[in-house]
């Protein structure tokens, strides 16, 4: 029976495909726009909070206000704290390099480097090692610094030297651009994308160089360890309760959950604007339907005098609506997912102060959203299908015999 | 409550009404017609005196307003509709003056679409179709072709292919040869008579003299009501050869 109402459903919507197809489109978009746009905010989102969770789920950043100049007494009371495992001061500022490729700007952290591999988790040497606590003029370089971004070939190896070029502005508002050589003694493994720090774009020195290479006076921030991720909270909270609004105190793993409720809230209004999408859908496929039922009277005065049921008539009526939504589903499923990756391709940017971060995450297709997507697609049909189907049922048959 | 056994269709007492607004128009009154195996009736009378209305009762596509119809002895007044659909397709042809053939179909398909609520196997249904389109009178060679490719004799041979295929109790035909032209219409009353020879009730619905004298029996009707039963003289049947 089923495989009748199937092959009667084709000859119908075969008969009339300029109508159908029209319909069919009306009803792809809906599940385009959820997957598409669904799956590159969960990839985005995705990414973000992986990449800032990476970061290290211990780690608290404290960066003082621009009244503030941080001193060794604060990061002496930091490391005495209950909830702290560890605390070191780190200096940061930005520069270029010229690389074959021509001018690549580089974030210059100075830092101790086992606090380094310790905030920052998953960070690996890929060549080479760790400069030295007194080797001041030794860096470890990113993976974007050391290859080429375009064709993968290297660029710097361990024992290169490295000149950055740094822009100072000098009382008066005179810019200098100060040179300083750095030898590469060791190269990152890729990061990946990483929100507000990002190590592939990094140049690392010991912490000393901050106030010799990179000749800074202030302290840019602290990078603090808590004991447990679940400590993060009460420190944070501690932290800002004595520095008050001296500081700004960034724990990664509070980024990440403002991050994940933010993005669910994204995520809840792109799914409630694809069902928008969805409700013309179904108000399509209602259209069509009934219009089709209209012209068909007669046929379906003749089935049922044929000795078809009502349910029977149903059945085919719902399959037609169905077959059009399944069509209308994969054809939107295919495009979304297309659309997906190419929307994800063109990438995103971060701007958190001066420094901007570019990402580029995959679409978010998980089987969840595809079988949702189906599932609300199949819906369409029988929603949409579901008044012109009954209506087709209870048309008397006598009745529907006289009809011209 | 049954009816008489020798009776394979029985209307006691059938009245039917229809409203428009807060006028009601009785359009059967007060009919009883009792059709027994094997007879090939046929009902006659001007446009409006019910004629069609008479067949959907028969047919079980309309309800009475008062009264009992049977259907091999069964008071169909009480079943459901799907029980009503189902007996339709296991006891009832139906041929009507348009055909109703379903133009984006086959031959094949159309035949077919009785056989799709019986649920009869898809390994059985060309051979079935094959005997009920050969009884018709139709040829092989239409199977493949759609309605419109054929003449309006053979598409009504096609309609009432489809009415056999099942092998109903009975045929009810409304003005089956309405559409016609009269070598067609011929074609089709000879071929009612050999199934009727066969076996086969016939009921048929016609205003046409000539074609209700190819029956064994003419039921007359006016303004609802049976006004007399008439023996038909076959010498007028526009099936017989010398009146084409």
């Amino acid at each position: 029976m089923l495989k009748d109402v199937f092959r009667y459903s084709m000859k119908v919507l075969t008969e009339k495909r300029f109508r159908a197809v029209l319909t069919i489109i009306g009803i792809a978009i809906g599940p385009l726009a959820l997957v598409m746009m669904t799956s590159t905010v969960r990839g985005y989102a995705g990414f973000i909070e992986k990449s800032i969770l990476a970061l290290g789920q211990n780690t608290v950043v404290m960066l003082p206000s621009e009244k503030y100049r941080l001193s060794k007494s604060d990061i002496d009371y930091i490391k005495g704290l209950e909830e702290v495992d560890d605390a070191e001061p780190f200096y940061s500022t930005q520069g270029y390099i010229q690389t074959p490729e021509g001018r690549k700007n580089v974030f210059l952290y100075a830092v101790d480097p086992s606090m380094l591999l310790r905030a920052i988790g998953g960070l690996e040497i890929e060549l080479g090692e760790l400069p030295q606590d007194v080797e001041t003029t030794y860096c470890v370089i990113g993976h974007s610094i050391a290859y080429s971004v375009g064709t993968g070939t290297k660029i710097y190896d361990v024992g290169d030297v490295i000149t950055v070029n740094m822009v100072e502005v000098l009382s008066g508002g005179r810019v200098n651009v100060r040179r300083i050589s750095i030898r590469v003694k060791g190269v990152f493994k890729e990061f990946g994308g990483a929100a507000f720090v990002s190590p592939d774009q990094s140049i690392f020195l010991p912490a000393k160089s901050g106030t010799t290479l990179l000749n800074m006076k202030e302290i840019s921030g602290v990078f603090i360890i808590a004991k447990d991720p679940s400590l993060v909270d009460a420190l944070t909270r501690k932290l800002r309760s004595v520095y008050q609004d001296k500081v700004t105190v960034v724990a990664f793993q509070q980024i990440a959950r403002t991050v994940s409720s933010v993005t669910a809230a994204l995520d809840f209004i792109v799914f409630s604007a694809s069902l928008s999408a969805f409700a013309v859908a179904v108000a399509g496929t209602a259209s069509t339907m009934i219009t089709s039922v209209i012209e068909r009277t007669r046929e379906i005065g003749v089935l049922k005098a044929l000795g078809f049921t009502d349910r029977q008539v149903v059945l085919m009526i719902l399959t037609e609506a169905i077959i059009m939504s399944l069509i209308g589903g994969a054809i939107g499923i295919t495009l979304g997912t297309l659309g997906a990756h190419l929307l994800a391709s063109r990438g995103l940017s971060i701007a958190a102060g001066s420094s901007r971060v570019d990402i580029v995450a995959n679409p978010e297709i998980t089987i969840e959203t595809l079988i949702t997507t189906v599932l609300i697609t199949i819906m369409v049909g029988i929603v949409g299908g579901t008044l012109p189907a009954y209506r087709a049922a209870k048309i008397p048959p006598a009745v529907a015999l006289r009809y011209e | 409550m049954t009816s008489s056994e020798d009776a394979i269709m029985q209307l006691r007492d059938v009245w039917k009404a229809y409203r428009v607004g807060d006028i009601i128009t009785w359009a059967l009154r007060g009919i009883n017609l009792s059709v027994l195996r094997g007879d090939f009736i046929s009902i006659m009378g001007p446009s409006g005196s019910g004629k069609t209305t008479l067949l959907n009762v028969l047919g079980l596509l309309d309800r009475p307003t008062k009264g009992k119809v049977y259907v091999d002895g069964l008071d169909v007044s009480t079943v459901s509709p799907d029980e009503l659909a189902r007996i339709r397709n296991r006891k009832i042809g139906f041929v009507f003056q348009q055909f109703n053939l379903v133009a984006r179909m086959s031959v094949y398909e159309n035949i077919e679409l009785s056989l799709i609520p019986a649920r009869v196997p898809a390994a059985r249904r060309r051979e079935m179709i094959l005997r009920a389109l050969k009884s018709a009178g139709g040829e092989v060679e239409w199977l493949t072709k759609k309605p419109t490719q054929l003449s309006g004799g053979q598409q009504q041979r096609v309609a009432i292919a489809r009415a056999l295929v099942n092998n109903p109790e009975i045929i009810l035909a409304d003005e089956p040869t309405g559409n016609l032209d009269r070598a067609s219409a011929s074609v089709v009353l000879r071929t009612f008579l050999k199934l009727n020879r066969g076996g086969q009730t016939i009921i048929m619905v016609t205003h046409n003299p000539e074609v209700a004298n190819c029956t064994n029996k003419i039921y007359l009707i006016s303004d609802g009501v049976i006004t007399g039963i008439r023996t038909p003289s076959r010498g007028e049947c526009i099936a017989l050869e010398g009146n084409v």
